[in-house]
């Protein structure tokens, strides 16, 4: 169930309130999964009924209660992140979500939560095949013909699931060497002022820190890790 | 499909191979150890500069490895003399490359009998051979044309012809359905596995999950390491060592 493991990755990075837990969401996923608030909170009490989160600290001024891990909640996220998304009980929905939370939770190994569904899939259509090369393409009778339609429309999917995932690690690997020009080039111009003390009260770009400032939260202390 | 009861027919046994020296040093290959089995179809995926067609030619015996062993049907390829392992690839070993590497002067057939007639099989029978092999790949009807007769998917499937004809025992194919549309890579798919079940052992390197999916098992390559594996899934006993999974 994506919108309770949402919540927890969200969590294992800090505590949240629930306000902010759904607009954290949101931003990451890209608004294409709107969540409410109502949803966020019943969600949150039962994971709290579940014993994976608990209040922490007390209320802020304003009232608003935040929520952490327990134990067994980090346990389950961990859980999450190297597992596949199940096929048959959740919606397909689900896989987008999870990759789009791994790149943004600071410490996930996303190679490794790629990889780990890119080999679930190859299984789910090693299996498909096998279903498919018990019929001769040629020749079969209307109904069977029907079938091999459905199963191929299975492959299809599946073969769609494993090039979007090879989409991912390859834009991974591009963006990890567009930062690691990013850093070269400002070193070489800080070099040339003579100034790199200063390096890191530069902004960071693609951070919305004004949209951080909304939540309540200095933008310095929710700067991303790298 | 393929209880491999008996030794595997290649053996790659922590295989390294570095391109080079000092700085342009490369290590296409690092650590890989690899089993198949008689009746086994591998697949190998990985992007692009993984090192697949680097395992593909040390296990045909195309390449040697700068540390590890490769045995092809028991045999260790280092202890072989240059004409030993001539013999043991064209006797024994299929290749589909990358590039192809139909010779431009001989017909389909004449290509696809190649194996046979270096191996002293008779030019009548490596023909016949040959036709059938053609045949299994549905270009029979090209068997008298020049490669520069032929589309790019029709020279492919008389390359898959030649590595298939006789009596392979193990066929390695690099990339095999490159320039074939889904139906005729499909088809080729069929045959290379009806050849597997028949006893042959084969090793795929390709990059399309729909074509991996007809091997026993996929191996998944990055940056010359083999990283996964859709092997037989873990014993429950095993994940229960390992409650985190990871
Ligand atoms: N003869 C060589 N000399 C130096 N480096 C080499 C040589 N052959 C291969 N390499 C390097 O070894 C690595 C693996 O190459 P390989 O051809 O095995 O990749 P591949 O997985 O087959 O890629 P592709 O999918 O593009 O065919 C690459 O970085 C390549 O540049
Ligand atoms: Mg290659």
């Amino acid at each position: 169930m994506s919108i309770r493991q949402g919540l927890l990755a969200l969590l294992a990075q800090e505590p949240m309130y629930g306000a902010r837990l759904r607009s954290e969401f949101e931003d990451r996923t890209g608004g294409t999964w709107p969540l409410n608030v109502g949803q966020v909170y019943t969600t949150l009490t039962r994971l709290e009924r579940d014993g994976l989160v608990e209040v922490s600290g007390r209320p802020d001024a304003e009232g608003r209660i935040a929520y952490r891990l327990t134990d067994a909640g980090r346990a389950e996220v961990t859980r999450w992140w190297s597992t596949p998304v199940d096929r048959d009980s959740t919606p397909r929905d689900e896989l987008a979500i999870k990759l789009a939370l791994a790149v943004t939770v600071p410490g996930v190994d996303v190679q490794r939560v790629v990889q780990t569904q890119r080999t679930a899939t190859l299984r789910h259509l090693q299996d498909l095949t096998r279903l498919k090369s018990r019929n001769d393409p040629a020749g079969v009778p209307r109904h069977e013909l029907a079938w091999q339609l459905v199963l191929e429309n299975l492959v299809y999917a599946a073969e769609g699931e494993v090039r979007w995932l090879d989409h991912v690690e390859a834009s991974l690997a591009r963006a990890a060497v567009g930062r690691r020009e990013e850093t070269r080039q400002r070193d070489v111009r800080e070099a040339d002022r003579g100034d790199g003390a200063d390096a890191s009260a530069e902004g960071h770009p693609g951070t919305s820190e004004g949209g951080r400032e909304a939540h309540g939260i200095p933008a310095t202390s929710r700067r991303r890790r790298r | 499909m393929s209880a491999s009861a008996g030794a595997p027919l290649l053996e790659l046994i922590r295989v390294s191979r570095v391109h080079g020296e000092g700085a342009t040093e490369v290590h296409a290959l690092t650590d890989v150890s690899l089993q198949v089995g008689v009746g086994e179809l591998v697949a190998v995926m990985g992007p692009s500069g993984s090192g697949k067609s680097t395992l593909l030619n040390l296990a045909g015996g195309l390449d040697r490895p700068t540390t590890g062993q490769v045995r092809i049907d028991g045999r260790d390829v280092a202890g072989l003399s240059h004409r030993g392992l001539a013999e043991l690839r064209r006797r024994k070993v299929g290749f589909v490359f990358q590039d192809l590497n139909l010779i431009p002067s001989l017909t389909a057939a004449e290509n696809a009998a190649l194996p046979l007639e270096l191996d002293g099989v008779g030019v009548r029978q490596a023909r016949a051979s040959a036709l059938e092999s053609l045949g299994s790949v549905g270009v029979a009807e090209l068997a008298d044309r020049f490669p520069e007769e032929m589309s790019g998917g029709q020279q492919q499937r008389v390359a898959i012809a030649r590595a298939l004809v006789g009596e392979r025992r193990l066929v390695l194919a690099d990339e095999p359905t490159g320039a074939l549309d889904s139906h005729t890579g499909e088809s080729v798919l069929r045959v290379l596995r009806a050849r597997c079940d028949e006893g042959a052992s084969g090793l795929l390197v390709t990059h399309e999950a729909r074509h991996a999916a007809w091997a026993d098992r996929v191996v998944f390559l990055r940056d010359g390491v083999v990283v996964d594996t859709t092997g037989a899934p873990p014993a429950a006993e095993e994940l229960l060592d390992h409650p985190s999974g990871v």
